[in-house]
């Protein structure tokens, strides 16, 4: 294997996957995706060549050390990022070539995420947290609540609905974000670390959530250091300098 | 960007409002300052504009106003204009014959701005003492109330007789009708023959502290004081208000020839209408609209600046609030509005109370103080326009740089 650092993004050659191909059937397909960051003098590559695909009802993991393009490569598979090259399809939409605006409606159709720190809105009780994807959605007020409501419900939060997140335990929490990433009823749920501020018995219960969710037919990728989260997976991904060193099926 | 958008912008820029009760109120007062200034500013320049119509139209419709020099508001007239050449009675004589086309009636008048008035030992506040012609009553529309007016047999014989005014009725004769009665002018004595209707007030001042008596008597008396103790001048009606441009210039050219003003030099001698009043006064305003503008002007921009500093501060602080809207789907539009009408509701809410504490102050103004004052609706709305106006200026650039901000970075933030 040559040593990563005299590996550079190279020119796209014939029998390359283009956009005028055929669209991958796969839910998330990603063609030697290349992220680099200009830093100084020396341009760093977070991303070296990603290639991988990921079928409608996987539950993958992707783990791999702090600084092994973990958190990068999660932010294009969310759709927060644009690689600097390759290709990336998400439900059969080219998303490496979108604006901002265009990677918005994405992320609000496709993608659910689920974050390590919750991102809940402070202010607003954990109904107004769950309707916000429909907001941006343009769906009325009227449909936002019943469906936030069920999404609650689902989580088992139907009595916490007017609740703040600051009167709800790091659990309640995390629930409240799941439903609000589930309630737009995206292609993908993707959780970064999304037991990484829960102590180990709340973990459980979260990860016994996903399980459910994935039995439910959602597809899940879960971004994760710890190899316990991650043996919950049925696929891994592990990553380290940038590239793929590991993808294997584990149940 | 629909109806629901705003709305729930709207709802979500009142929540921020109200979380931020302290500094919300700071930058609302701040706006209100700027909208008090301009209504303010706006009502007082509009009280004494109707005020002013009101008095020019009080004055009798449409007269035109002929004397030595034009009128000249709280000047003094300089030496050239004091030592022009009289206007005469045989000036009004040729008014009347000579543009009869245009004009319906003229009335010469000789005026002393205070006359000792006595009446069996009462003395009374030195009324106007006007000589005049019959014309008067029906020129300037002001009317004998009880007994008569002065009539041309008064005249022809230099009678002593005189027409009272409101005021000086209710000082000499509280209790007794003065018709018939003598009384004293200047140490002379007059039989008082009418007293005159109301007139109400010119500008704060009565306009019923007068007295008329003949003007060929006045003359008798006291024809050569000084002007600007006595001055003589002509009140002419025309025909219709239509008739006011061309008896104007007619008048001009009467007084032109028979004064023998070359051609090219000008007047030497003042022809005004109420329009040209009204021109005048509106001169006179013109500048000092500019000015107090000008000065809402600035204290809007400084209520607008509080907001920018505000709203820059706001962004900042929710910088992960920002990232979340943005990872879930909100777009840069999304944003941009959120946080402009965030600040079109400070301003807004500024604009209001700043509307009603310029309401009060002008209704307590005219309450409390002769200066009248008036809010006009254009001015509530324009308040409203521009007080919003200012959130949007000022509020696009912080919502801007919210719109802008990177997903990734906003939600790294803490």
């Amino acid at each position: 294997m040559e040593s990563p650092a005299t590996i550079e993004p190279r020119a796209l050659e014939h029998g390359d996957l283009l956009a005028h191909d055929a669209v991958p059937a796969a839910l998330i397909s990603m063609r030697d995706i290349w992220k680099t960051y200009e830093m100084g003098e020396e341009p760093l590559h977070a991303l070296r060549g990603v290639s991988f695909d990921v079928q409608r009802g996987e539950y993958l993991a992707i783990i791999g050390p702090s600084g092994s393009g973990k958190s990068t490569l999660m932010n294009l598979i969310g759709c927060l990022d644009t690689p600097s090259q390759g290709r990336y399809w998400i439900n059969g939409k080219l998303v490496s070539e979108m604006d901002d605006d265009e990677l918005a409606h994405i992320r609000n159709k496709e993608i659910g995420f689920v974050f390590q720190t919750f991102n809940l809105l402070a202010r607003a009780t954990a109904l107004h947290n769950v309707e916000l994807p429909l907001i941006y959605a343009g769906i009325s007020s009227a449909d936002r609540h019943e469906r936030a409501k069920n999404a609650l419900s689902s989580v088992e939060l139907s009595d916490r609905m007017m609740h703040r997140p600051n009167e709800l335990s790091g659990g309640q929490r995390q629930r409240v974000a799941i439903a609000r990433a589930l309630v737009n009823h995206p292609s993908l749920l993707l959780a970064d670390e999304p037991t990484g501020a829960l102590d180990s018995h709340t973990s459980i219960e979260i990860m016994n959530l996903f399980e459910r969710l994935h039995a439910e037919g959602n597809t899940i990728i879960v971004v994760t250091h710890e190899p316990d989260i991650a043996s919950r997976a049925h696929r891994v991904i592990a990553i380290r300098d940038g590239q793929i060193e590991k993808d294997e099926k584990i149940r | 960007m629909t109806f629901d958008d705003i709305k729930e912008s709207a709802a979500m820029a009142v929540a921020t409002v109200r979380a931020n009760k302290l500094r919300s109120s700071l930058t609302i007062l701040g706006v209100a300052i700027g909208v008090v200034t301009l209504t303010f500013m706006v009502s007082i320049i509009q009280g004494l504009n109707k005020a002013f119509a009101e008095q020019i139209e009080s004055l009798g419709s449409n007269t035109i106003f002929v004397s030595k020099f034009d009128p000249s508001f709280g000047r003094q007239p300089n030496s050239e204009e004091l030592h022009r050449k009289d206007i005469s009675v045989e000036d009004a004589e040729a008014i009347r014959t000579e543009a009869a086309d245009a004009v319906e009636s003229v009335a010469p008048i000789r005026r002393k701005i205070a006359a000792d008035l006595r009446y069996a030992g009462k003395e009374t506040d030195t009324p106007v003492l006007l000589g005049v012609t019959p014309e008067y009553e029906f020129t300037l529309s002001q009317y004998v109330e009880r007994g008569r007016f002065v009539v041309d047999a008064d005249n022809a014989g230099r009678e002593n007789v005189a027409v009272l005014a409101q005021d000086v009725v209710r000082s000499l004769f509280p209790f007794e009708d003065p018709v018939g009665k003598e009384i004293k002018i200047e140490g002379r004595p007059f039989r008082v023959v009418g007293v005159m209707e109301p007139l109400g007030n010119f500008f704060g001042q009565s306009r019923d502290n007068s007295l008329y008596i003949p003007l060929s008597t006045f003359d008798k008396y006291w024809r050569d004081i000084e002007p600007p103790v006595v001055v003589f001048f002509i009140i002419i009606r025309p025909h219709t208000r239509a008739h006011v441009q061309t008896a104007t210039d007619e008048i001009t050219d009467i007084l032109r020839r028979r004064r023998q003003v070359p051609a090219g030099v000008k007047n030497n001698f003042g022809v005004s209408s109420q329009d040209s009043l009204l021109d005048f006064y509106n001169q006179l305003t013109g500048a000092t609209w500019l000015v107090l503008t000008a000065i809402s002007f600035v204290a809007l921009m400084i209520g607008g600046i509080g907001v920018m500093n505000i709203m820059l501060v706001s962004v900042t602080e929710r910088t992960k609030e920002i990232g979340i809207r943005k990872a879930v789907g909100a777009t840069r539009a999304n944003i941009l509005w959120q946080f402009l009408i965030e600040a079109v509701v400070l301003t807004g809410l500024g604009g209001l109370a700043g509307l009603c504490v310029g309401e009060v102050a002008s209704l307590l103004m005219n309450r409390y103080s002769p200066l009248p004052a008036y809010v006009p609706l254009w001015a509530i709305l324009v308040g409203i326009g521009i007080s919003a106006s200012v959130g949007i200026v000022f509020g696009l650039w912080p919502a801007w740089k919210a719109a802008r901000l990177d997903p990734i970075e906003a939600l790294r933030y803490e």
